[in-house]
């Protein structure tokens, strides 16, 4: 556990640096297709779109830079992309995995007791906690969390470079 | 049996005194030796007695399958003389052989078994050459050799040795890995291995474990069916859990038991006959290989109640060399003295106790848990601590990443504070993409600084400031250099924030995504004014 957690910790800088690169990297092409694409959307919509766009780019970034060997990137990935695509056809998708996700859960809930509120809770706010037992999931979690940590602090950094 | 559990003994014993095996395999070990029977225990005492011992566990072996049919004659007395079911067996090939080897051991104990360790070390002695020889070998080799020195006595040393070979196959064959033939091949090996050293082994076998102690195990097994006189290796076993005064007193009354029910045996014509006994020995090896293995002694009864005592022993040897290789407590040994006594009794309690033994012996083997006193040793009850000690491990990491979580006791308030935690900065970076979604409009060229401070600040990172600053001027020459007529353009934008500035930017960007360092640093130096400040707020963030 020790010479993982220091591994970890000497990885971080790496993801770090390369977390910021591919988001900056992101930022710019949208930035760019922004000013090419954009026109007549008021304020509101654009800031909107970009919001979600930004969010979209961060998360993307950071799985990226994860990369398959989590659970929760691929996960996350997969999302991304299959919202990425089609939008219309994402809709339907979107309904008939819900449906799957409250059967699911409902399964869950049946099978496990144990406090079931708080473990679904993580399952929902960890992409791809619903197929994971509890174990995976605390371990997922904490590297979900680690890397969430390090995407705040580079975006803080941004964030407070542009204000300025 | 009763000899090679004595002899267990007497090594466990013999490992104190020569402190090899209580450092190398520690107490565990001894038992483990111990509770093997006879082989285990001559493998025991290679181990600590180097090669003595192990010309000890062949000779015992040997003698456990001489001893069947020396016990039919000699039994009564050597029941007598033995104290322990080791002295009966070794009595009987230590009687003819030297008998003092073995006991030289038990002396250096302090046990009652002292004569008949001595005995035995003087066998062992005697064996050791052969012993030596067969840790170059294998058992049967040193059985062999061994008869010849300490078994000349023995009328049928040949015999004794197929005998000893046919354990040794009926244990290979049963236990295949694990189980060896004799198991001591392993230890030998083992022990060879270790530099052909008593220490050598001990260390092994500390250091394989469960492999040891299976091995061990079935060697005892080998060695109660050889033994036959189950009790005795029982009064053996008990004998070795004995380290303490208590044990000694409980191993003393099982061995009194032992030796009754041996004298019985013994009076029934050494119970089936040597052979017979041995036959039924190598059966209930198999069977307590098998339980030691699978875990299902008790699915193979033995066929004969001695076979099951056998059996039984070997279980409890089991139970006692994994307990007190897991603990080397007193508790493990107590229990372990419980279970010779109530194999003593025969009751299907033995049974129980061999199958919860067995049961403990594989879960030892795949997974390294063994359970304490009082907690439940079914495969799922143990799975389940597993995997409740898996998530508070986890829970433990999670508590240094996600800050006033260290306070917190109870995993359910951990839960939530780990989920408010999630939240709170998914929530975070969502803010975030707002704000730089509302700042992004505003500072169109500020992508291009961000992305050149932020190739800085992973450059700058690793090195300190003053690399930084030596980056600047060369990038500014090297920029110069590239891009000539950019730079003329991109001076005047600079200060004002021209069009053209971006522009050239822009055009500076594809490149970039390519080649990221040379635009990074030249970046820096054509934004100067500005993105110069930028950067170095980013660098001292």
């Amino acid at each position: 556990m020790t010479t993982k957690h220091v591994i970890a910790t000497a990885h971080t800088r790496s993801i770090k640096n390369r977390f910021a690169r591919r988001f900056l990297r992101s930022l710019l092409k949208m930035k760019r297709s922004n000013r090419l694409g954009t026109g007549f959307q008021s304020n509101e919509e654009i800031r909107k779109r970009n919001t979600q766009r930004i969010k979209t780019a961060a998360d993307r970034s950071m799985a990226r830079v994860v990369g398959p060997r989590k659970i929760w990137s691929r996960a996350l990935l997969f999302k991304l992309r299959n919202r990425a695509r089609i939008q219309v056809g994402l809709r339907k998708r979107c309904l008939v995995s819900k449906k799957k996700k409250v059967l699911g859960k409902e399964k869950k809930v049946q099978v496990i007791s144990r406090e079931p509120n708080r473990a679904d809770n993580l399952r929902e706010l960890v992409p791809g906690g619903d197929s994971m037992d509890i174990c995976s999931l605390l371990e997922e979690t904490a590297h979900y969390i680690k890397c969430l940590a390090t995407q705040v602090k580079v975006m803080q950094s941004i964030a407070d470079l542009y204000s300025t | 049996m009763d000899t090679s559990d004595k002899d267990k003994f007497e090594l466990e014993k013999s490992n104190d005194n020569p402190i090899n095996y209580h450092s190398s395999g520690g107490m565990s070990s001894d038992w483990r030796f111990n509770s093997t029977s006879i082989p285990n225990s001559s493998l025991g005492l290679v181990p600590t007695d180097n090669l003595m011992s192990v010309c000890r566990g062949d000779l015992v072996g040997a003698a456990s399958c001489s001893s069947s049919s020396v016990i039919d004659s000699f039994g009564p007395a050597m029941w007598e003389h033995p104290t322990n079911s080791q002295n009966l067996v070794f009595c009987d090939i230590n009687a003819q052989n030297i008998a003092s080897s073995s006991n030289t051991v038990g002396i250096g104990k302090g046990f009652p078994f002292s004569s008949r360790n001595g005995i035995d070390r003087t066998l062992e002695m005697g064996w050791n050459p052969p012993n030596s020889m067969l840790k170059g070998g294998i058992f049967l080799p040193n059985a062999p050799g061994m008869l010849p020195q300490s078994l000349s006595q023995f009328p049928a040393d040949s015999a004794f040795i197929e005998r000893a070979a046919r354990f040794s196959c009926f244990n290979g064959g049963d236990f295949g890995d694990m189980v060896n033939p004799f198991g001591v091949p392993e230890s030998m090996g083992l022990f060879s291995r270790g530099g052909g050293m008593m220490q050598g082994p001990g260390e092994v076998f500390v250091g394989s474990g469960m492999k040891s102690v299976s091995g061990g195990q079935t060697q005892k097994n080998v060695m109660n069916a050889g033994e036959a006189s189950k009790d005795v290796s029982m009064s053996v076993d008990h004998m070795a859990t004995e380290g303490s005064p208590l044990k000694n007193d409980t191993k003393r009354e099982s061995l009194a038991r032992s030796r009754d029910e041996s004298k019985k045996g013994a009076g029934g014509s050494g119970n089936d006959s040597d052979e017979a006994e041995f036959s039924g020995g190598s059966g209930q090896d198999e069977p307590s290989m098998l339980e030691g293995n699978c875990g299902e002694l008790s699915a193979k009864s033995l066929g004969s109640k001695k076979r099951k005592r056998s059996g039984q022993d070997a279980e409890l040897d089991q139970a006692k060399g994994t307990p007190q290789s897991a603990k080397g407590s007193p508790e493990t040994q107590q229990k372990g003295d419980q279970k010779p006594a109530s194999t003593t009794s025969k009751a299907s309690g033995k049974q129980g106790k061999q199958g919860s033994q067995g049961s403990d012996q594989p879960k030892d083997d795949y997974i390294h848990v063994r359970a304490r006193r009082g907690q439940a040793t079914n495969s799922h009850s143990l799975a389940e601590r597993v995997r409740r000690e898996k998530i508070s491990e986890r829970m433990k990491f999670l508590q240094d990443l996600v800050p006033g979580c260290s306070k917190v006791t109870g995993k359910a308030v951990m839960l939530d504070e780990i989920i408010n935690y999630v939240q709170s900065l998914q929530r975070q970076v969502e803010f975030l993409s707002m704000k730089l979604a509302t700042v992004n409009p505003r500072l169109d060229f500020n992508i291009e600084g961000l992305l050149a401070k932020d190739i800085l600040h992973s450059r700058a990172v690793p090195p300190s400031s003053l690399a930084f600053s030596s980056e600047m001027p060369m990038a500014y020459p090297a920029l110069h250099q590239s891009q000539p007529g950019l730079i003329p353009t991109a001076f005047p934008g600079m200060e004002s924030h021209s069009d053209i500035l971006r522009r050239t930017i822009n055009s500076q960007l594809t490149p970039m995504t390519a080649g990221f360092k040379e635009p990074a640093q030249q970046l820096p130096n054509v934004w100067d004014d500005e993105l110069h400040n930028v950067v170095q707020m980013s660098y001292g963030k």
